[in-house]
C-alpha cells in the first residue's frame, strides 16, 4: 500500500494491548464483532457498531499472511490457514494464546489447505481441504486432494484423525446446520457424509445440463453464510443460443444453499455487467443479496428478473469480501487494502469505515462475523 | 469491466534472474576457476538427482533445452530447492548442458522472440489446448523450446501443479479437469511433438564448431531512433568466448561505440553484454549454420523493451548489401541513397524507373548516391545491386502514401516507479506508410510497405469505457519519437475505485505527405507490472 505505512506503530500497540470487555456468548446484549486477518500474522477483531478495533492478536509463524477464517461456534477461537497455507492456528480470541496448531507438511510431502474449512457444530472437529504433493528426489508427485478432519481438542500439534478423499478443486466447504452434510463446492456441489467421506448427493452445478446454456463458472474462496445460515455466491454463464457478441448472451446469477434446509438454487439476475467476487446474504430480508468487488450491488432474488438489480453503487476501491450484521440492517465491505467500509442494506449508503491497524492488508483473508 | 484486480495469490518472491548464469564477468574468467562440469554436477546435483545406469543424472539427462532454459532450471533449484551454488559454477554448468543437450537452429527458429525478449510478439501454439492449458500462464515457446520424452514431460506436470497448486483454481483452468487432463494426454502429446532424441540435433552435434574471430559489417534499426550501420569486431578469448568492439552510426547523423564480451551456446547461440555509450546492452543472436551471419535482438539489460534488430556478415571477399538507407523514395523527387554492405564494388543500379546522377562517397562498406526517381516510375519494392552483390526488398519507389499503420499494431506497456521495485516498461511504435495494392483499397494484404516515416505522435481513449475511465488522461504520455512512457505505479485515489493508472489506449500517427495528412492507429494496453520477469517470459 502506498499511502499506509506512515501511522504510528504506537496506535498499532495501544490497540494490541485494548482488552474487550468480558462478553458472553448468545447473551442478550452480545454484540456483533467482525474477525479479518491482516498481512502478515495477525487477527482484528472490529466491534462493527461501534466502528471500532476492539483487538489485534499476532499469529505465530503465519507469515505472508492468513487465508481462510473459521471462528469456533462459541465465538472463543479463530481458526485460520496460515504459513503459505500449509497450518491452520487456533488463537484464543481472549487470551490472545495459540491453542491450536496443525502443521500440514512434512519433508517428503507438501500439503497445502486450498481455501476451504468449517468447524462441526459442536466445535470439535476441524474439517480442512488439502491438496498434497510428494516432494521425492529430483521429482514431485501431485496426490489426491482430500479432507483432513482434525479433533480441536488436541490442540498444538494435531494430527488429523480422519482423511477423506475429496475432489480436486474444491474451494468452498461448509457443514449443514446439523452437522450430517458436508458440502463441498468444486466443479459441481458435493454433498458428504463427514464422518466417513462417502458422496451422499450432488447438486449440480457445471453438470446442470440447462438448454441453451454452458457451463456455470464459479470461482469464490469466502465463507459468508453465518449470519443467514445460507452459502451463496454469484456465478457466470454464457448462452449457447446467443452470438459471442451480443451481450445478453452473458449472465451472472446467484448460488445460494441454506445450510438448514439443503435447499439449493441457481438462478440468473443479469446481463453479466460488472465482475463481482463474493456475496451475502440478508439474515432477516433472505431474498436479499449483496455483492461486492468494484461495486456493491443489492439483489433482491424474489423480484421479477428485470427487477433483480435493486441498486448498483461503485466502491472507492476494490473489496473481495462482504458479510452483513446480524439484524440486516448493515453490510460491511472488506478483504483487499486496510479497511472495512460500512454501507446500510436499505439504501447501500455509506454510513461508515473502519481503518486498520498499522495500514496492513487484508488480501484475500475472510470476514467473518461471531457475536460475544 | 475494471482493471484493478490486486493479485489473489499469495505474495511471491519477486523473480528478476536475466540471463544472469549467461553472461561472462570478464574474459577467461570461467575457465579461471577450474571446475569442470562433471564434478560440478557431482558435486552439486548428484545429491537429489540419482546417478542412472548410464552414469548420468537423473531428469538432468532426459531433456534437451536453450542456455536460457538451462540457467532458469538452476536458478529453480537455489530458489525453490536451496541449492547453493557460485555464479562461476552455475555459469559452467549453462554452457556445458546447453553445449550438450541443447537445440538446433532449426528447432528453436520459430520460437527466437521469446529468447529474444521481443516486446510484442504474439505468441503461438500447435493448438488451442496447448495455448489454454500452457500458455494461459507462459508463453508456449517457452513449452516449445524444450525436448523431453512423454515420461519426463509426465513428471513437469507433476511439478506445475505440487509447486502452483492454484493453477487448477484459475480461470481456463478450473473449467475443465484441468490435472487430469496436463497428467495423462498433454504429455504424450508433447512427447510427440518435441521429443528428446531428434534427427536435427544428432546432426547438430556432429557440426564443427566455428571461429567467429574477424571484423563483421553491422546494421539495423532500433525503432525510435533509426536505422544504422557500423562495424563489429571480434577476437576470441577463450574457448566460445570473445571479445567484441562495435562502432555504430545512425542514419541522423549520430554514433554509438563500446565493448564488452560474448559467449557461443550450442555452436550458434551469441549472447553478449555490451556498454554502448555507457548503456548496457545484451545481444540475443543466431549464427547462421554456414557461420558467415549473425542475426537477432539487442536490448537495453534494464529496459528490454527497448531495443533494435541487428543482422552481421563477415567482412571478406563475398560482397553482400545489407541496408539501403532511407529504404524509399518519392516518384519525381530526388534524395540521397546509401546502400552498407560488404565488397560493395562495381555500378549501383536502384531499379527500374531510378537513375543514379551521381556517386558521392563510396568504399566497399558503403556507397552514397545521388538518385532520381522519375514521375512515371512504378510504385513498389526494387532490386538493388552494387557490381556483383544484389538484394531484393530493401528499397521502394511510392508514388503518394495510401496509409499509414503503426507498428506493432498491438502492444503492452507497464505502469511502474514510484517507489516501487519495478521500473516502468515503456513501448516503442513506429508509423509504416503503405501504398495499397492493385484492389485500391488500404488495409489489404496486397498493401506495399513503404517503410518508416516520422510522425507526429498522440494517444486517445481506445472505448468508451477508456474514455469514461479517463485513460488517455492517467495511463501516460507519448513522445514524438513514438515512445509511449507509462504513468506511477499503485493505487490512484483520483481515479474511480482508487484503481492504478491502467488504460486502454489508441495510439495516434499523423505522417506528412506532401501536405496530406495521412493517420494511422494502433492499440496499447497499458497494464500492472510483471513480477515475475523469466528470461524466457
Amino acid at each position: 500500500m502506498l499511502h499506509s505505512f506512515k501511522k504510528s506503530a504506537l496506535l498499532g500497540v495501544l490497540l494490541a494491548l485494548a482488552v474487550a470487555p468480558a462478553a458472553v456468548p448468545g447473551a442478550a446484549d452480545a454484540k456483533d464483532i467482525l474477525l479479518t486477518g491482516v498481512k502478515p500474522d495477525k487477527i482484528v477483531m472490529v466491534d462493527v457498531k461501534a466502528r471500532e478495533v476492539i483487538k489485534t492478536l499476532e499469529i505465530p509463524n503465519a507469515a505472508p499472511g492468513n487465508l481462510t477464517i473459521t471462528p469456533s461456534p462459541d465465538g472463543k477461537i479463530a481458526y485460520t490457514i496460515v504459513n503459505r497455507w500449509e497450518s491452520v492456528s487456533g488463537i484464543d480470541l481472549d487470551s490472545g494464546k495459540e491453542v491450536f496448531r496443525a502443521d500440514f507438511s512434512s519433508g517428503k510431502t507438501r500439503v497445502k489447505a486450498m481455501f476451504a474449512m468449517d468447524i462441526s457444530p459442536d466445535g470439535k472437529e476441524l474439517f480442512v481441504f488439502q491438496s498434497p504433493v510428494k516432494l521425492g528426489l529430483g521429482e514431485y508427485e501431485v496426490q489426491d486432494t482430500r479432507v483432513a478432519v482434525y479433533n480441536t481438542a488436541d490442540g498444538i500439534g494435531a494430527k488429523p484423525v480422519r482423511l477423506m478423499p475429496a475432489p480436486r478443486r474444491t474451494a468452498v466447504m461448509s457443514l449443514s446446520k446439523d452437522g450430517k452434510k458436508l458440502y463441498l463446492l468444486n466443479w459441481d456441489l458435493t454433498v458428504m457424509d463427514p464422518m466417513t467421506g462417502a458422496v451422499v448427493d450432488v447438486h449440480k452445478v457445471r453438470n446442470w445440463g440447462r438448454a441453451n446454456f454452458g457451463e456455470p463458472d464459479i470461482l469464490d474462496v469466502w465463507p459468508q453464510w453465518e449470519t443467514a445460515g445460507v452459502f451463496s455466491t454469484p456465478y457466470y454463464v454464457v448462452r449457447t443460443d446467443k452470438s459471442p457478441d451480443d451481450p445478453a448472451a452473458y449472465k451472472t446469477g446467484l448460488l445460494t444453499l441454506d445450510l438448514e434446509t439443503d435447499e439449493f438454487k441457481m438462478d440468473g439476475f443479469e446481463d453479466t455487467a460488472v465482475v463481482i467476487f463474493s456475496s451475502v446474504i440478508n439474515p432477516v430480508r433472505r431474498n436479499e443479496a449483496y455483492m461486492v468487488y468494484t461495486t456493491l450491488s443489492k439483489v433482491d432474488m424474489s423480484k421479477p428478473l428485470a427487477e433483480r438489480l435493486v441498486k448498483r453503487i461503485n466502491l472507492d476501491h476494490t473489496y473481495y469480501a462482504v458479510n452483513v450484521s446480524s439484524d440486516g440492517t448493515e453490510i460491511y465491505v472488506g478483504g483487499t487494502m486496510d479497511d472495512i467500509a460500512v454501507y446500510s442494506t436499505a439504501d447501500l449508503s455509506r454510513i461508515g469505515t473502519i481503518k486498520m491497524p498499522d495500514g496492513g492488508d487484508q488480501a484475500l483473508s475472510s470476514l467473518r462475523l461471531i457475536q460475544r | 469491466m475494471h482493471r484493478r484486480n490486486p493479485s489473489i495469490l499469495p505474495t511471491l518472491p519477486v523473480i528478476c534472474v536475466l540471463l544472469l548464469g549467461l553472461l561472462p564477468a570478464g574474459p577467461g574468467a570461467v575457465q579461471a576457476q577450474g571446475a569442470d562440469a562433471a564434478s560440478i554436477l557431482n558435486s552439486r546435483c548428484a545429491a537429489c538427482h540419482e546417478r542412472t545406469a548410464d552414469g548420468g543424472l537423473s531428469r538432468v539427462e532426459d531433456m534437451r533445452k536453450t542456455p536460457e532454459g538451462w540457467d532458469m532450471a538452476i536458478v529453480r533449484m537455489t530458489i525453490m530447492h536451496g541449492v547453493r551454488i557460485p555464479a562461476e559454477e552455475r555459469a559452467v554448468l549453462v554452457k556445458h548442458l546447453a553445449d550438450t543437450q541443447g537445440l538446433a537452429p532449426e528447432e528453436t527458429r520459430d520460437w527466437r522472440y521469446i529468447l529474444e525478449r521481443r516486446p510484442n510478439a504474439l505468441d503461438k501454439a500447435p493448438d488451442d489446448d496447448l495455448a489454454t492449458l500452457c500458455g494461459r500462464c507462459h508463453s508456449f515457446a517457452r513449452v516449445a523450446l524444450q525436448r523431453r520424452d512423454a515420461e519426463e514431460w509426465r513428471k513437469l506436470a507433476h511439478f506445475h501443479l505440487g509447486q502452483f497448486p492454484t493453477a487448477e483454481y484459475q480461470a481456463m483452468g478450473r473449467d475443465r479437469n484441468w490435472w487430469e487432463i496436463v497428467s495423462t494426454s498433454v504429455p504424450d502429446k508433447l512427447g510427440k511433438l518435441y521429443p528428446l532424441r531428434t534427427a536435427a540435433w544428432t546432426k547438430w552435434l556432429d557440426q564443427d564448431a566455428a571461429d567467429l574471430s574477424g571484423r563483421w559489417r553491422v546494421a539495423g534499426r532500433r525503432p525510435g531512433k533509426g536505422a544504422y550501420h557500423g562495424i563489429a569486431a571480434i577476437t576470441a578469448s577463450g574457448e566460445d568466448r570473445y571479445r567484441v568492439a562495435l562502432d555504430l552510426t545512425y542514419a541522423d547523423g549520430g554514433t554509438a561505440s563500446g565493448s564488452g564480451n560474448a559467449i557461443v551456446y550450442t555452436g550458434y547461440e551469441w549472447r553478449a553484454r555490451l556498454n554502448l555509450d555507457g548503456e548496457s546492452v545484451l545481444q540475443v543472436f543466431t549464427l547462421s549454420e554456414d557461420g558467415r551471419e549473425l542475426s537477432g535482438r539487442w536490448f537495453l539489460e534494464d529496459l528490454d523493451s527497448v531495443g533494435g534488430n541487428l543482422r552481421a556478415v563477415r567482412m571478406g571477399p563475398a560482397a553482400t548489401i545489407l541496408a539501403v538507407e532511407p529504404a524509399y523514395l518519392r516518384g519525381g523527387t530526388f534524395g540521397r541513397i546509401a546502400i552498407h554492405g560488404v565488397g560493395l564494388d562495381g555500378e549501383v543500379d536502384l531499379g527500374e524507373g531510378v537513375e543514379v546522377t551521381s556517386t558521392v562517397s563510396r568504399s566497399s562498406e558503403t556507397v552514397v548516391v545521388e538518385a532520381r526517381a522519375t514521375a512515371g516510375a512504378r510504385p513498389g519494392a526494387r532490386g538493388v545491386r552494387v557490381g556483383g552483390a544484389d538484394a531484393g526488398g530493401l528499397f521502394t519507389v511510392y508514388s503518394r502514401i495510401d496509409s499509414v499503420r503503426v507498428e506493432p499494431d498491438e502492444a503492452i506497456a507497464r505502469v511502474g516507479g514510484a517507489g516501487g521495485p519495478l521500473a516502468a516498461v515503456p513501448a516503442q511504435f513506429e508509423a509504416v506508410a503503405y501504398m495499397n495494392g492493385s484492389d485500391g483499397a488500404a488495409g489489404t494484404d496486397d498493401d506495399q510497405r513503404i517503410g518508416v516515416m516520422p510522425a507526429t505522435w498522440s494517444v486517445d481513449d481506445f472505448n468508451e469505457t477508456a474514455a469514461a475511465m479517463k485513460d488517455s488522461q492517467y495511463a501516460g504520455r507519448i513522445d514524438m519519437k513514438g515512445l509511449f512512457l507509462p504513468a506511477a505505479a499503485g493505487p490512484n485515489p483520483e481515479r474511480p475505485f482508487a484503481t492504478n493508472n491502467a488504460g486502454d489506449l489508441a495510439v495516434k500517427a499523423v505522417v506528412n505527405d506532401a501536405g496530406r495528412k495521412i493517420e494511422g492507429a494502433g492499440h496499447l494496453i497499458v497494464t500492472v507490472q510483471r513480477w515475475n520477469d523469466p528470461p524466457i517470459r
